[in-house]
């Protein structure tokens, strides 16, 4: 590894604030002198900016140095195989977040063995508004907006004269707006910005993803990478990372009863039933794969995730193992009993 | 070892011997390989070593040390993607003569460095730059490949030389910086 990939020890911004100032007016002489358009004034215009300072010269080398890098791979020979290496380096990433999207739109988030939630990370503890494990919780904004905020969440809500700005930090919402013609509605998540167009709908916060299922109205998702859009419509539902938006599917209504504090399952398998629950108790709660796609229908009780599953183990062909407090997998109930 | 060295060396061991197993598992799982799994759990703590953080929870160094390995990971695997591509593409070359092992560092080198270099940039910047860099293509041309303005191309060619050039510097990119075009026409 080589010291370049590394953070930097201090993060003290500031203290690089000047240079930036400059690499920033260096990149935009380069943009310039690199063009087929480039004039003698232009080219008057960046020597005396860079006669100007010595801060302004020592930033131009960086921009040499970075034109420098790219000199091996000039030569008519090596173009092509270095274009497409490098464009398949940006697939790499792009199918990261594909992979997850795919994953995320097909249900089953985590592999059976993985299902835990991490509590809340740090940034949640200061938000406006949060729930715990396990709890959810209704509130008012101050326009007459409803949100329901699902276990493990938080949400931070800003209103302004122009604009009604929420921030999911952590965790899944229920949002149904209420009227306001002159002050949009928006939410942003990691991943974009959603802008309600009168509506009800629900935002989940992933690890590097973003859900969003609408149920009234439509909302716009603006992606915060590359500003990719797209309006989803009521009955639809997306995930999204920072810069590709998964094509639409129909929405699962089923899944806003959390709201009600109810899971209803309309014949899904037992593993997402189980992943869901997961979300609402601490500790680990796993299912073995045997047993993982047995078909489950039923509305069980969010606020009770251990009754839920005394509930599944007198429905379906299946025991509750407890190694640990903290520690529950299902599993298939031996035959003879 | 003076007193702080020492309460850093304890945190760390600390952090190493409640995180490692997890971490190594998770990326086990995730490259499908034991060797490199390895490898890359040494290196997400040897990050932190450089930058030692106060964890206030072992929900937040496990967060930081998931971020931290997820990134190793996909850097991991730019790169053999990159090597494997480079390779596939010269050997398809008509005129193909295998690469010497001096001359296939210095190319792969140099390409994991402007896949570093470009890694943040949104798409379109980031192959405006190539065309432009590698390819010597004019803003005109790239333009056209593109469907923007050559405007548009300039502002790109401006936005991803700054991420390059900070890159190069050592400073840590602020990508929500806009880049109004105002220094010349």
């Amino acid at each position: 590894m080589r010291a370049t990939d590394l953070p930097l020890p201090s993060s003290n911004t500031s203290k690089w604030a000047p240079k930036f100032e400059s690499l920033q007016q260096a990149a935009r002489w380069f943009a310039c002198l690199r063009s087929e358009d480039v004039t003698d004034k232009d080219r008057a215009g960046w020597r005396a900016w860079h006669e100007q300072h010595a801060e302004h010269r020592e930033a131009w080398k960086y921009v040499e140095t970075v034109s420098q890098r790219f000199e091996n791979l000039q030569p008519e020979s090596e173009q092509h195989a270095a274009a497409a290496a490098l464009k398949a380096a940006q697939r790499v990433t792009r199918r990261q977040a594909l992979n997850m999207i795919a994953i995320l739109a097909g249900g089953g988030m985590l592999g059976w063995t993985t299902i835990q939630h991490a509590p809340l990370p740090a940034m949640a503890s200061g938000a406006d508004y949060r729930t715990g494990t396990g709890e959810i919780r209704e509130i008012t904004l101050a326009d007459g907006t409803r949100v329901w905020l699902n276990t493990a969440s938080a949400l931070n809500a800003d209103y302004r004269p122009s604009l009604r700005h929420v921030r999911l930090v952590a965790g899944e919402v229920l949002i149904e707006t209420a009227q306001d013609a002159g002050r949009p509605f928006v939410v942003d998540t990691s991943q974009g910005r959603l802008r309600a167009l009168g509506t009800r709908f629900t935002v989940r916060q992933f690890d590097g993803a973003t859900y969003l299922a609408v149920y009234e109205g439509a909302v716009e998702v603006r992606t915060a990478g590359n500003d990719a859009t797209q309006v989803v419509q009521a009955g639809e539902q997306v995930t999204f990372s920072s810069d590709v938006i998964s094509p639409p599917m129909p929405a699962e209504r089923a899944r806003k009863a959390w709201a009600r504090n109810v899971l209803l399952a309309d014949n899904i398998p037992l593993k997402d039933l189980i992943e869901e629950l997961a979300r609402y108790r601490r500790g680990h709660l796993g299912v073995t794969p045997a047993i993982a796609d047995l078909r489950v229908m039923g509305t069980y009780p969010l606020d009770d995730p251990d009754r839920v599953l005394a509930m599944l183990e007198s429905a379906l062909p299946v025991q509750v193992r407890r190694t640990l407090p903290w520690w529950v997998t299902v599993e298939a109930r031996p035959t003879g009993r | 070892m003076s007193a702080n060295e020492a309460i850093l060396h304890n945190q760390m061991h600390q952090l190493y011997s409640s995180h490692h197993g997890w971490l190594y598992a998770l990326l086990r799982r995730r490259l499908g390989n034991a060797f490199d799994a390895a490898d890359l759990a040494h290196d997400t703590f040897l990050r932190l070593l450089l930058k030692p953080l106060d964890f206030d929870s072992f929900g937040g160094a496990r967060a930081y040390l998931s971020t931290v390995a997820k990134s190793l990971c996909i850097d991991l695997w730019r790169r053999r993607e990159i090597e494997r591509v480079w390779l596939d593409a010269l050997a398809a070359q008509p005129e193909a003569l295998a690469p010497s092992a001096e001359h296939r560092a210095v190319i792969l080198e140099t390409l994991f460095e402007v896949d570093a270099m470009l890694r943040r940039l949104p798409e379109k910047a980031a192959n405006a730059f190539v065309m432009a860099q590698i390819h010597g293509m004019t803003y005109k041309e790239i333009a056209a490949e593109l469907a923007v303005s050559e405007r548009m191309v300039k502002k790109y060619m401006a936005q991803a030389m700054l991420n390059c050039a900070m890159h190069e510097a050592g400073i840590k990119a602020d990508f929500s910086v806009d880049m109004p075009y105002v220094l010349c026409k």
